[in-house]
């Protein structure tokens, strides 16, 4: 029964979220909340490596580019129909990330963060030179997925892409596999000693978070219409999946939701507004943010709520222990 | 393809390039290999380095390379302030905030350069750089032997300094243990301090070598973001001179990779050795000699 | 631990009503004001086309015109481009301040509605929606770079908005078909042929080296120029890529000079162009002809001493258009320019003013605002050379317009037209001096 209780406010959430197209008409706003929901999805998948099994990635334009290169390579040059394409990302991504894994998991710290930078670095420059598959610098001109004028159908692949990347999390949170995923990021060495396959639990999560940035990749590719490396396959993608999962809460459901909200606003606001400074006080806010909610926005939210009922409850402990003490 | 034909002018760019490598990789040395802070700035101290000699060279008329003992001790000063006033804070935090941080710091420092000077490339030009030096087939820019042999002799003064001084004992002493150190009475928050001022002016002294052979647009140090990562972890964390090595090596590497992968892959070559670098040999190429 | 998402979705509620208010209230930004500039519009052509044969019939449809014909213009206003992008409003604004003193358009005045893409094709397609959706603009005008066209325009064509692109030179923009896109510069293909039939007609080389920067621009230049070079007999005997920005050249430039071609064609942006021709010397490396295809090899900085300054003297190269050119009113404009922004105009700028005039003609021709008869009246395009600056305007079935191609030499420090000879302002110097013959 708790379960089904549960259950109503996320399925509530989705049914919101997926309602969206049909108050806002407007396809600048629209096109707007698809950005939003791109880097809600990217968000999301770097936060269930890196926020919940604590393996801080910046190589994940990787798999992002993987999935926009599967697609628009097999639609150009084998003509597939792009779902294929998006299907065959999906089971590519598997092999690459436990590649990626078997290498950059046996570093730790700050060389882990940097291997999985350098590694996706030696990607783009591979895209950019091995012409005769990728078309280099030139790009490739991707299909579209969704034929006709409107954006909609756009916007509910991609919201059913986040949401499915937000269930997970909502349900890894949950379940056994969120406590594995933990006790790694807390403690390795403990986590091994008490029996968890640490390395099968790294390489799960990080299949997870490949696969859902590949698909987003393979939409964002057929929303683009056009890709070359330096769009999909660049350090600022990386950068921006974990700056979207930080600002928003390492380790926290809805998270990277918040913070690819903030993040996307904020941009599109700031373009408008501060024109040639925009980077510039984006770049102030994101110190400030580190500086001042080193736990992101929920969960600097989340901690205050913990501490304030740790509070109330040690208040009324207290109590409590003053009454018997009185009786 | 006269792979021998070209070898020797390779060797030569490789190891004069090697020379502004060096000064790069040992400033990231200090910050990152002895107090463990995650840099992704380093590339953006670089930069901040080229404009200060520009500055000094346009407007008060100072050589380039004189202009390192002025642009030096700004840089300096400016590394400890944002040391003091940032970095301070999150000394202790995880890698990723560390990195995350120092990539907003870089954004501020690039676009702020943006505003100032707007995006248009500048070059200044001096007569080292008009000056050609030849033997045989060799041919080499005068301006790039002396940022050689000018880099050489900071790092080796560096080296002597950090062997000799009380700074350099209370150095080591911070990055082996700080409770120790602070237990024996290091002032711990100023060696802290000064290390990232140190390794902010070196930034600055390599951009002011760079500047007579180069170009500057704020972006400019984007190439050596992570490139500074790969020098310090082939000369071994920790150490001075196994950074300094460490970029010769990267340089050179690059230099006579490109022979055979082209000039398009030559940044994967040094990507490439880093992640071999960590796999195979993490104590680094030169050990662990200990600066 | 319950209460979180709500809390958050409140949040997140509270955020989205906040930029939904604030994005409503701000306005489109840059719209640049119509004022007519006192004396400043004296001498440039006045773009009467020689198409357009009276069809139009103004005074029928001025009722329903609104009291300003606003433009929709996308570029890189900030971002790593934002360079270009000024380039691009410093050409439209000396365009606009002509039109708007020499009566507007239809009996209005133009207005510009700027859109920034801030160098970045996702925005791109934001500020083109946003253009085809919010406002009622007859066309759009965009953007700077290829990366950023290419999604605006396949945008503007599902809104079937018409879209002038004015820079952009990826040969795919005009080919996914688009009955709504029309090109006024050359496609990067175009670099290629004009560098080979230069050579075949002036040179006749026997062996060519090919150096370019792998990025969109340099690899659809330099794999065309390579095809065709072979066609026309002349052995490819190096063709290297190379990534931008890098400090040191002199590894490449060793490979190449070993492979001792007559030619060296080099595909390349000012920064990489400086340093090539710099290293070039120090090397002593001494081909017969230097011949750029446009980009840095044709922009005003590199002949002065924050390029490559003496190093630049005797290289050839393709371009779209010089300030010496033969088009009418191309010199006054470039003098108008220096007069005002103390540079010499490069080519962008001169794009940019082309494609108002050829704005002006359109919807002159049109008669209305209404995109579909523009779309038409663009297609049915023939102005002649001395319409615009920027030469004639014409598009093909695919909308690329079949702008002439010049090649240009540095003579005494000056770009000169030394090629075809009907546009030629000068005879090119051949061979090229060895760098130790040189002053």
């Amino acid at each position: 029964m708790s379960k089904v209780k549960e259950l109503i406010l996320p399925v509530l959430l989705a049914v919101a979220v997926l309602a969206v197209p049909l108050v806002i008409k407007n396809p600048y706003w629209l096109n707007v909340l698809i950005l939003i929901l791109v880097w809600t999805s990217l968000g999301t998948a770097w936060n269930i490596l890196g926020g919940y099994a604590g393996q801080l990635s910046l190589g994940h334009s990787a798999f992002f580019g993987l999935g926009a290169y599967t697609l628009a390579i097999t639609a150009t040059r084998f003509g597939w129909n792009p779902w294929l394409g998006i299907a065959l990302g999906i089971l590519l991504a598997v092999p690459l990330s436990l590649f990626i894994g078997s290498i950059t998991f046996r570093l730790h710290g700050p060389y882990f963060v940097l291997g999985t930078l350098a590694i996706a670095e030696v990607l783009r420059l591979v895209a950019l030179a091995w012409r005769s598959v990728t078309n280099g610098a030139v790009g490739i001109m991707v299909p579209r997925l969704f034929m006709g004028i409107s954006r909609a159908p756009f916007y509910w692949f991609i919201a059913a892409v986040a949401i499915v990347a937000v269930g997970l999390t909502w349900w890894i949170e949950r379940n056994k596999v969120g406590y594995y995923f933990t006790a790694i990021r807390e403690d390795q060495e403990t986590a091994e000693s008490i029996g968890i396959n640490t390395t099968g639990y790294k390489n799960l999560a990080l299949v997870i978070s490949a696969v859902i940035s590949a698909v987003t990749g393979a939409f964002y590719a057929s929303f683009l219409s056009y890709i070359e490396p330096d769009i999909v396959l660049s350090e600022p993608v990386s950068l921006q999946m974990a700056i979207v999962a930080i600002i928003g809460g390492r380790g926290t459901v809805l998270g990277p939701t918040v913070g690819a909200t903030l993040l996307v606003l904020a941009s599109e606001l700031f373009r408008a507004q501060f024109k040639q400074a925009h980077l510039l006080i984006y770049g102030l806010l994101l110190m400030a943010a580190i500086l001042f909610l080193p736990g992101g926005v929920l969960g600097t939210i989340q901690q205050r709520l913990k501490d304030r009922r740790a509070a109330r409850l040690a208040a009324t402990g207290a109590t409590f222990v003053a009454r018997k003490e009185a009786s | 393809m006269e792979l021998l034909a070209q070898l020797p002018q390779n060797l030569v760019s490789g190891l004069l390039l090697g020379g502004m490598y060096a000064l790069i990789g040992v400033g990231l040395a200090l910050v990152f290999g002895v107090m463990d802070i995650v840099n992704l700035a380093h590339g953006a101290f670089l930069m901040v380095g080229m404009y200060t000699t520009y500055l000094l060279v346009n407007h008060l008329g100072l050589d380039p390379y004189l202009g390192i003992l002025v642009s030096g001790p700004i840089l300096f000063v400016l590394g400890m302030l944002i040391q003091r006033l940032v970095i301070k804070r999150i000394a202790t935090a995880s890698h990723m905030n560390q990195i995350l941080l120092t990539v907003g710091l870089s954004m501020v420092l690039v676009n702020t350069a943006q505003l100032l000077f707007t995006a248009d490339y500048r070059q200044i030009r001096t007569s080292y750089a008009e000056t050609v030096i030849r033997i045989g087939s060799v041919s080499m820019n005068l301006a790039y032997i002396i940022s050689f042999f000018l880099a050489v002799a900071i790092t080796v003064g560096l080296y002597l300094y950090l062997m000799k001084s009380e700074f350099g004992r209370a150095l080591r002493a911070t990055s082996q243990d700080i409770h120790a150190a602070q237990l024996m009475g290091v002032n711990v928050q100023n060696v802290q301090m000064t290390a990232f001022g140190l390794g902010m002016a070196l930034a600055g002294a390599a951009g002011a070598l760079l500047t007579p052979v180069y170009y500057l647009y704020p972006t400019v140090g984007e190439n050596f973001g992570l490139k500074a990562f790969t020098m310090v972890v082939l000369g071994g964390m920790g150490s001075v001179v196994g950074a300094a090595l460490g970029g010769v090596t990267l340089a050179l590497a690059e230099s006579l990779g490109q022979i055979f992968v082209g000039h398009e892959l030559k940044d994967a070559i040094g990507f490439f050795v880093f992640i071999l670098v960590l796999l195979f040999k993490p104590e680094g190429l030169f050990g662990r000699a200990r600066a | 631990m319950r209460r979180g998402p709500v809390r958050a979705l409140a949040l997140l509620m509270a955020v989205l009503l906040l930029a939904g208010c604030g994005g409503s209230a701000t306005q489109s930004p840059g719209s640049s004001s119509s004022s007519s500039s006192s004396g400043s519009s004296g001498s440039a052509g006045s773009g009467t086309s020689s198409g357009s044969s009276g069809a139009s019939n103004p005074s029928s449809s001025q009722a329903n015109l609104p009291d300003e014909i606003e433009i929709g213009i996308i570029t890189a206003l900030t971002g790593s481009e934002a360079k270009f992008g000024e380039a691009h409003m410093r050409g439209y604004q000396i365009a606009l301040e002509e039109i708007n003193a020499a009566g507007g358009v239809l009996g209005r005045p133009l207005k510009l509605i700027v859109e920034d893409d801030a160098s970045k094709p996702e925005n791109a397609i934001s500020a083109a929606e946003k253009l085809a959706t919010q406002t009622k603009v007859p066309l759009i005008i965009g953007s700077y770079s290829s990366a950023a066209t290419l999604p605006a325009a396949q945008t503007a064509t599902t809104y079937q908005v018409p879209f002038i692109v004015p820079t952009a030179a990826a040969d795919n923009i005009t080919e996914f078909g688009s009955r709504y896109v029309f090109r006024i510069n050359s496609p990067s293909s175009e670099y290629a042929s004009t560098v080979v039939n230069f050579l075949m007609d002036q040179v006749k080389p026997k062996t060519m080296a090919i150096v370019y920067e792998n990025t969109n621009f340099g690899t659809s230049t330099a794999q065309p120029a390579r095809e065709l070079a072979e066609k026309a007999g002349i052995q490819v005997v190096a063709y290297e890529g190379y990534a931008k920005g890098a400090p040191d050249f002199k590894p490449l430039i060793t490979k190449v000079k070993a492979a001792n071609p007559d030619v060296v064609l080099y595909v390349s942006y000012l920064l990489d162009a400086t340093l090539l021709m710099r290293q070039a010397r120090e090397l002593d490396f001494n081909p017969k002809v230097y011949i750029g295809a446009g980009a840095g090899f044709s922009t005003p900085e590199f002949v002065r001493e924050e390029g490559a300054g003496k190093d630049a003297e005797y290289t050839f190269s393709a371009t779209l258009w010089t300030t010496d050119v033969a088009w009418k009113g191309a010199k006054e404009f470039a003098e108008e320019f220096e007069k005002r922004y103390g540079v010499e105009p490069a080519y962008h700028s001169a794009e940019t003013h082309a494609a108002l005039y050829l704005v002006k003609d359109v919807l002159e021709r049109a008669g209305s605002l209404d995109r579909e008869a523009v779309r038409q009246a663009l297609a049915e395009t023939d102005m002649g050379p001395d319409a615009t600056i920027f030469g004639p305007m014409k598009f093909n079935e695919k909308g690329q317009n079949a702008h002439p191609m010049l090649v240009t030499q540095v003579q005494d420090g000056n770009y000169v037209t030394v090629w075809p000879s009907e546009y030629a302002a000068a005879a090119p110097i051949l061979p090229t001096p060895t760098w130790s013959e040189r002053k």
